[in-house]
């Protein structure tokens, strides 16, 4: 398409974006100005201005020739080279490119004294990221070290610096905040959120009823994941709920995975989702899981972590359905003493191990008597058995009332 | 895009640098508008009722339940 264009089709071209652009600017129209700029949404104008570009190739002496486009110049020149990047396949350029008009879109962004730029300024903070991880896989094929991912984030800092202040600026800082979080997940910095979420979370000027939705679904989505990480599952318990609640419904991928976290907290404080609900958003991989802990079934589960033990590990849930492992002892011991109780109630209270180990035993689970022992000392540590173990008789005494507590929405004790 | 040939499994080994598997995707803009509808959607409320806390029941009549039942009953003089 760029070996037909004229010369003079191609000035027309740039000559009228540099027209829209500064109209959008002096009549601060933001959305006018986030469509100039949103280069990832492929959007035909501005591929055929790029092609203007690469045929005028001479875009600086226009826009320095007319004063009310020089003023803007520091943005537009490299953002046209970064568009005459992207055009011909060179993102290394292309986000070096914007990187420079995101910086000298921030100066002007700070002297704005509303919001009225707060979307383009979005628009950016999210372009920046999408070219740099674009930029990092050209590096990382041509064998030299991604590193503009990483510069990426050190401008989102400045962005969110800027919009942390007492003005109206302020309810933008969340979005940033959440790009900065994909980020960080990105790069496997995670422990770089902390600080940005204690400014969001401790600050004053921020109150997060005030954000928009769309921010906080995210926001508590990333956060909760952290919290799923450091296995506090009440916290993650709270924050993937809120999510889940709020999240928009037709977004179905993300509803999912809210959920590839959410169930794993579930299921650790004793709450089973429905086969429908896994059904429907296609999460199979927790369905032996859930059936498991329903049986007390340990060959099921140890069969489910074996067969996805490759996406649970990538998920980073491994370790926390591994631990669901005592739930299903307790399960299971508890129907052994139902079982018992309807051949004998005068003596179900007490289960002889040797019980216990055949039943293991045929879940293919080879424990000799002393390793159930502990076992099921630790179940009675954790409050999972309610009883005491006769050391000498290799029984375990259950009490009377309510031997097998539920964890009633807490997780086991640590 | 740029085409360079490269070997298939270096680049994906470098690909694994990149991922979160779980990036969460970029709400549209529009969905902004009226988010309070988001709120009051149905189906939300369905992924809320699409859990159970009482199926730690005493039902042990399952096949799993009868299956072990039948095991411990093997050499049923020991116990």
């Amino acid at each position: 398409m760029a070996l037909h264009l004229s010369m003079g089709e191609a000035h027309r071209r740039i000559a009228e974006y540099l027209a829209r652009f500064s109209d959008a600017v002096s009549s601060q129209d933001g959305s006018a100005l986030k469509s100039l700029i949103f280069v990832s949404s492929n959007s035909f104008y501005l591929l055929a201005l790029a092609d203007a570009l690469n045929v005028f190739q001479d875009s600086s002496r226009l826009v320095n020739q007319t004063d009310k486009y020089s003023q803007l110049g520091e943005i537009l020149i490299p953002y046209f080279r970064c568009l005459q990047s992207i055009r011909i396949g060179r993102f290394v350029d292309a986000y070096v490119a914007f990187e420079k008009a995101a910086n000298a879109f921030l100066q002007e962004f700070r002297n704005w004294e509303t919001g009225w730029a707060m979307e383009a300024m979005h628009t950016v903070a999210l372009e920046i990221r999408v070219l740099a991880e674009r930029a990092d896989r050209e590096l990382a094929s041509s064998g030299k070290n991604p590193e503009k991912l990483q510069g990426a984030g050190s401008f989102l800092m400045k962005v969110f610096g800027a919009l942390a202040g007492k003005g109206p600026k302020r309810v933008g800082a969340l979005y940033v905040t959440c790009q900065l979080f994909k980020i960080y997940f990105k790069l496997g910095t995670v422990h770089l959120c902390r600080s940005v979420i204690r400014s969001i979370e401790t600050a004053r000027i921020f109150d997060f009823e005030e954000f928009p939705t769309r921010d906080k679904v995210t926001y508590m989505y990333y956060t909760g994941r952290l919290e799923v990480f450091n296995e506090n599952f009440l916290a993650a318990d709270q924050k993937l709920m809120y999510a889940l609640m709020h999240c928009n419904p037709r977004s179905k991928d993300n509803i999912r995975m809210i959920l590839k976290y959410l169930i794993p907290v579930k299921l650790s404080i004793g709450i089973l989702p429905k086969m429908e609900l896994l059904e429907k958003y296609n999460l199979p991989e927790y369905m032996d899981v859930v059936n498991a802990l329903k049986r007390g079934d340990l060959r099921l589960l140890r069969g489910a972590l074996r067969d996805y033990e490759d996406r649970f590990l990538r998920s980073g849930v491994y370790l926390v359905l591994e631990k669901l492992e005592l739930q299903v002892y307790q399960r299971l011991v508890k129907k052994i003493y139902i079982i018992q109780k309807q051949k004998d109630p005068s003596k179900a209270h007490q289960v002889k191990l040797e019980v216990i180990v055949k039943a293991l035993k045929w879940l293919e689970m080879d424990m000799d008597v002393d390793e159930v022992e502990c076992i099921m000392a630790i179940l009675i540590y954790k409050n999972l058995i309610k009883g005491y173990f006769a050391h000498k008789s290799k029984v375990v005494v259950l009490s009377k009332q309510d031997p097998f507590p539920r964890l009633n929405g807490k997780p086991v004790n640590s | 895009m740029a085409t360079e040939n490269k070997p298939a499994a270096a680049e994906d080994a470098k690909i694994d640098l990149f991922e979160d598997d779980d990036e969460f995707e970029e709400f549209e803009i529009d969905q902004d508008i009226g988010c309070s509808e988001w709120d009051d959607n149905e189906e939300g409320k369905e992924a809320m009722q699409q859990w159970e806390d009482d199926w730690d029941d005493d039902d042990v009549s399952d096949d799993f339940s009868l299956q072990l039942r039948r095991e411990l009953e093997l050499n049923s003089e020991k116990s």
